[in-house]
């Protein structure tokens, strides 16, 4: 038996009770099924309607001839399998800097101390409070023309990688994990003679399983859903994002068309989600509820 | 100990390194090209270009999978190309929709990220002068580079120059007409050979097309993402109206301006005859007319070439008359211009591929039997910049192979309407004035004055602030 | 062994190297792409640059930009969708974590259910909603029409556009909230509900007089949180209405900011409005701050 929630057992099992329960659990499994998994097969049937069938006033429920066809064209010319793998690319990209950099920060805010770490950890917080919206301009203008090394990464991977590691927030909750490690493991640790990358390494890194993986999730989502960043930093159509691409190629295919490169463009992160269902929403409220 | 102090060190600094170095090395190319050599002088400009020569030229608008026809066109091209200038390569970006966005655009002048050849709108050159980002390829550009430079349109040539300094080559002008659903206007009683000619014919119209029912629309309008204003512009044009005066202030809040707005009102809500979905913008009424759900819009002709290639619509199906009212027509086009600080050989080389691709009879886009043999729309009134011995030629070619009908165009081509330019900041301003048209599109109550008194103290802000 | 001054200076040295070998990565990370744009917004929000020549303006951009009528309308706009978004995007996901925290069967499925659309490419959800909302063959107006309910203009119309932005929004968005309320919840002793019991509270006493006390942090912060996210709202406006809708009632302070840069190219305006977004929303970002701390404690 679950733990005790609102409310009792006892109402619940009087016959009324009972009642009641199945009728609200029947009327909100039908609902959300309609609402959340409704729009889905919207998507895939209409997807799979002619053009003359989709326009049609009022819409059909099941297509009255299926066209599979519109998913080949629609795959082949809006080159999803391209667009899929640079958003791969990117997020992938992204965690990796994040976690070398972020958790190298994080290491050394927590464990080593260095002069004037506590300064540079509230000037990293203190970028929490400035809206993201607010920066988007002058941080474009930044990378049309990074000063000192006077570069433009612009159409580059490296405008989504290294913005993606002032991630103050993953930074704080990685502090905060170190922070709880008992100094003595770290001190028996140093007395072996380990070097401070060592104790990382061996040490503090194998016990942060959980939030490396918090974090984790963070950066890959945080790429995978963004949107008026990459649109603006990655002009050129090869380059782009799932997201972008989608929004550039929008008004120039078949309504059904488009609709069949949406379900595809779901499938894949709806699949991964289905399979690893457990520790993504595990992960993604463990941390939010922390911060 | 010693050792174990360099090791911590070392390969604490990796993290500092990666930083540092991978920003160093391996950045978008864009900034290169820029600095690799100043432009030549235009003491070499006249030389054609030596064959030897290797350039690569990065070039926009290369047709994207979606125009599966074009691309192959393009492909050809490209290597028929090659085979003149074999070590000029073409390294063509594709951009889905349309090739250029207003606010994208913007952002890309601004970041010098443009290709070495990137497309444009006429109306962009102040734009792109703003931004020092085209190079003056007055000196390249010869009769002897581009042989058919004298039989280009005069006019048109001179909305890509400034102070007599030649800064883009057009690919593409129109002029703007009533492009008709023939299909729909069958069905609904009404002539498709004579296309409405004002604003009342075209109500009438819209009003019958719209009685056919089935969420069939009789006239389609823009009003979202600058199209809005856009057409709101070529109405005002047609009645004879303008958008911005001679005096540099904004000129549409006046009767024409409010007839324009009382007119469109009348239809959408006293006739219903536009539809209920609004906020449409570019390639939105497309798929309404191709799935023949609009009976008429404002139009390009080459929307028609749009609908046919990708969105599977028939060609026989459409035609087009002339603007509504026929005062004026707004003419626009496109061309490409040629990345500021771009080499001399690569000016020499993107003149080269203009002209073979987009200035040659008989070539390039002017080859009509493999546009025909494509199953491209051929007989369209538009690209109309040759004049003379060219124009005779190019007309004589297009003739041979036409697959549209003539008699669908017959009543745009016997009305000619006067072309009349873009107003200035014209991306600007229409974005302004999208306001007003979504404004009478999306509300029964909608003051159609106060919206055009708003609109007109904006742009006038905005012609201001120059 | 008591140590020299020299060895104590050598150890602390040899620390700090290494700590800050460690950490200067994201130390140049931050610099060039969040502190510099920051100092540089301030910056832009008092320059103009014409032809390629920057200077400085003062207030101008500030009192260019407060005469723009679309000034105000974005405001209003932006606190009209931060307050549907409250109704919508804050309550309800408390309501269906209560409701599923009761559920002892199909929790997972319902679970995973209104965590799916958090995974689709925000794009796509998106798109698929403008099409739901078509008043032509539009899913929406076809079930209003099943069940006899008037159809509805959606984005068609000023007065519902915001709304039905928000509704989108709070599809795609729900989950995450939801699944955060749920934790929490399981963390509500049950003995509290029992006590009230006894008291003779009913079920909504017991929501308001246990379950909301309980969970008043997490509840706070989200609303904080959801504020925050709200007002800097752009991709659901801008690609649902063109970021304009109906007489420009979908276009909130950030879509503005967007057209200031990339329609008007007018960098300094739209630092201004940045500035001000800034202003506005720092102090709850301060709130915020202060009230994940008392978290820790």
């Amino acid at each position: 038996m679950a733990e005790r929630t609102l409310i009792s057992p006892a109402q619940l099992s009087r016959t009324r009770g009972k009642v009641l329960y199945w009728t609200v659990l029947a009327v909100v499994v039908v609902g959300f099924t309609l609402v959340f998994l409704g729009p889905l097969y919207w998507m895939v049937t209409n997807g799979l309607k002619s053009t003359e069938e989709f326009a049609r006033v009022p819409p059909t429920l099941v297509p009255h001839s299926v066209h599979t066809a519109n998913y080949t064209a629609a795959w082949k010319v809006m080159d999803l399998a391209k667009l899929l793998f640079n958003t791969l690319y990117y997020a992938f990209g992204a965690l990796a800097f994040q976690l070398v950099l972020d958790v190298g920060a994080a290491y050394s805010l927590s464990r080593l101390r260095p002069v004037l770490g506590k300064a540079v950890l509230g000037m990293m917080l203190a970028t929490l409070m400035i809206p993201a919206a607010v920066l988007v301009v002058p941080q474009y203008l930044t990378v049309l023309d990074v000063p000192l090394i006077q570069r433009n990464l612009l159409n580059s991977p490296w405008v989504i990688w290294l913005p993606s590691v002032t991630n103050a927030f993953s930074i704080f909750l990685l502090k905060r994990f170190f922070d709880s490690i008992p100094q003595e493991i770290l001190d028996a640790a140093s007395i072996d003679g380990a070097s401070a990358l060592r104790t990382l390494r061996s040490v503090v890194l194998p016990m942060s399983r959980p939030v490396l993986g918090v974090v984790s999730i963070f950066a890959v989502v945080g790429v995978w859903k963004d949107f008026l960043w990459p649109m603006l930093t990655l002009p050129d159509p090869a380059l782009q994002t799932l997201n972008v691409g989608i929004y550039s190629l929008s008004t120039g295919v078949p309504e059904n068309h488009l609709i069949a490169a949406l379900a595809m463009a779901c499938a894949p992160t709806l699949l991964i989600f289905l399979v690893f269902q457990r520790n993504i929403m595990g992960g993604l409220t463990a941390g939010s509820l922390k911060g | 100990m010693r050792s174990s102090l360099l090791r911590n060190t070392a390969a604490a600094l990796v993290c500092a390194l990666a930083v540092t170095a991978l920003a160093g090395c391996g950045t978008s190319s864009s900034g290169d090209g820029t600095s690799a050599q100043p432009s030549g002088g235009s003491a070499d400009a006249t030389t054609p270009l030596d064959p030897k020569a290797k350039v690569t030229l990065s070039i926009d608008c290369m047709p994207p999978a979606a125009k599966a026809a074009e691309l192959k066109e393009w492909k050809e091209d490209v290597a028929e190309f090659n085979k003149r200038y074999p070590n000029v390569t073409i390294d063509g970006r594709s951009t889905p929709g349309q090739c250029l966005e207003p606010p994208r655009f913007t952002a890309m002048l601004k970041a010098k990220s443009q290709p070495d050849v990137f497309y444009a709108y006429f109306t962009d050159l102040q734009q792109v002068l703003d931004n020092d980002g085209a190079e003056d390829i007055s000196a390249y550009v010869t009769p002897q580079s581009v042989p058919a430079l004298d039989d280009i349109d005069k006019n048109v040539l001179g909305v890509l120059k400034r102070d007599g300094k030649l800064y883009g080559l057009p690919t593409s002008n129109y002029t703007m007409g009533l492009l008709v659903n023939r299909k729909l206007f069958q069905q609904a009683g009404l002539n498709p050979d004579t296309p409405p000619r004002t604003w009342e014919e075209v109500r009438a119209a819209a009003k019958r097309i719209a009685a056919l029912g089935n969420g069939t629309a009789g006239y389609g309008e823009y009003s979202v993402e600058n199209t809005g204003g856009w057409h709101y512009t070529a109405a005002m044009y047609g009645l004879g109206g303008d958008i911005v005066g001679a005096d540099g202030k904004a000129a549409f809040n006046n009767p024409t301006g409010r007839q324009i707005a009382a007119n469109l009102h009348a239809m959408r809500w006293e006739d219903d005859s536009m539809g209920k979905t609004q906020l449409l913008k570019w390639g939105d009424l497309q798929k309404q007319m191709a799935s023949d759900k609009l009976g008429m819009f404002l139009a390009a002709p080459d929307d028609i070439t749009y609908m046919v290639q990708q969105l599977g619509a028939k060609y026989e199906n459409f035609g087009m008359g002339p603007l509504p009212g026929g005062a004026a027509t707004l003419a626009g086009g496109n061309g490409y211009m040629i990345k500021k600080g771009s080499s001399s050989d690569k000016i020499k080389a993107a003149v080269a591929w203009l002209d073979f691709k987009t200035l040659a009879v008989g070539k390039g886009q002017f080859r009509y039997d493999r546009s025909k043999a494509d199953g491209l729309p051929v007989g369209l009134p538009q690209p109309a910049f040759f004049t003379g011995a060219s124009k005779a030629k190019d007309d004589e070619l297009k003739a041979a192979s036409a697959t549209m009908p003539v008699a669908n165009f017959k009543a745009f081509l016997d009305n000619p309407v006067p072309g009349k330019a873009e107003p200035q900041k014209a991306q600007e301003v229409y974005k302004i004035l999208d306001k007003v048209m979504s404004g009478i599109l999306t509300d029964k109550n909608a003051d159609a004055a106060q919206l055009l008194a708003e609109a007109e103290k904006a742009v006038n802000q905005l012609l201001a602030n120059r | 062994m008591p140590a020299t001054a020299a060895e104590d200076f050598r150890r602390a040295f040899k620390r700090n190297l290494t700590a800050h070998g460690f950490l200067i990565g994201a130390v140049l990370c931050f610099s060039f792409f969040s502190w510099y744009p920051m100092v540089r917004e301030f910056l832009l929000a008092f320059q103009k640059t014409e032809a390629g020549t920057t200077r400085w303006v003062g207030w101008d951009n500030f009192r260019h930009v407060f005469q723009d009528p679309g000034f105000w309308q974005a405001w209003r706009n932006t606190l009209l969708f931060t307050a549907l978004a409250l109704v919508l995007g804050f309550l309800l996901p408390f309501l269906v974590a209560v409701v599923l925290n009761e559920f002892r069967h199909a929790q997972g499925y319902l679970r995973l259910l209104v965590y799916l659309p958090v995974m689709m490419p925000p794009v796509a959800s998106v798109l698929l909603f403008k099409y739901f909302y078509d008043p032509g063959y539009g899913l929406f107006n076809r079930a209003l029409g099943v069940l006899h309910l008037p159809a509805q203009d959606w984005l068609q119309s000023g007065d519902t556009a915001m709304l039905s932005v928000v509704i989108a929004s709070t599809w795609m968005n729900m989950g995450s909230a939801t699944l955060i309320y749920l934790a929490a919840l399981q963390g509500v002793p049950g003995e509290l509900y029992e006590a009230a019991e006894l008291d003779g509270a009913g079920l909504l006493r017991k929501i308001w007089h246990v379950t909301v006390p309980q969970t008043k942090l997490v509840l706070s912060l989200m609303l904080l949180m959801q504020i925050i996210a709200t007002m800097q709202v752009f991709t659901e406006p801008f690609l649902l209405t063109g970021g304009a809708g109906p007489e420009g009632s979908t276009t909130t302070v950030v879509v503005l900011i967007y057209q200031y840069a990339f329609n008007f190219n007018q960098y300094g305006g739209a630092a201004a409005l940045g500035l001000c977004l800034l202003v506005l929303l720092s102090g709850f970002s301060a709130l915020y701050v202060r009230l994940s701390r008392d978290n820790e404690s």
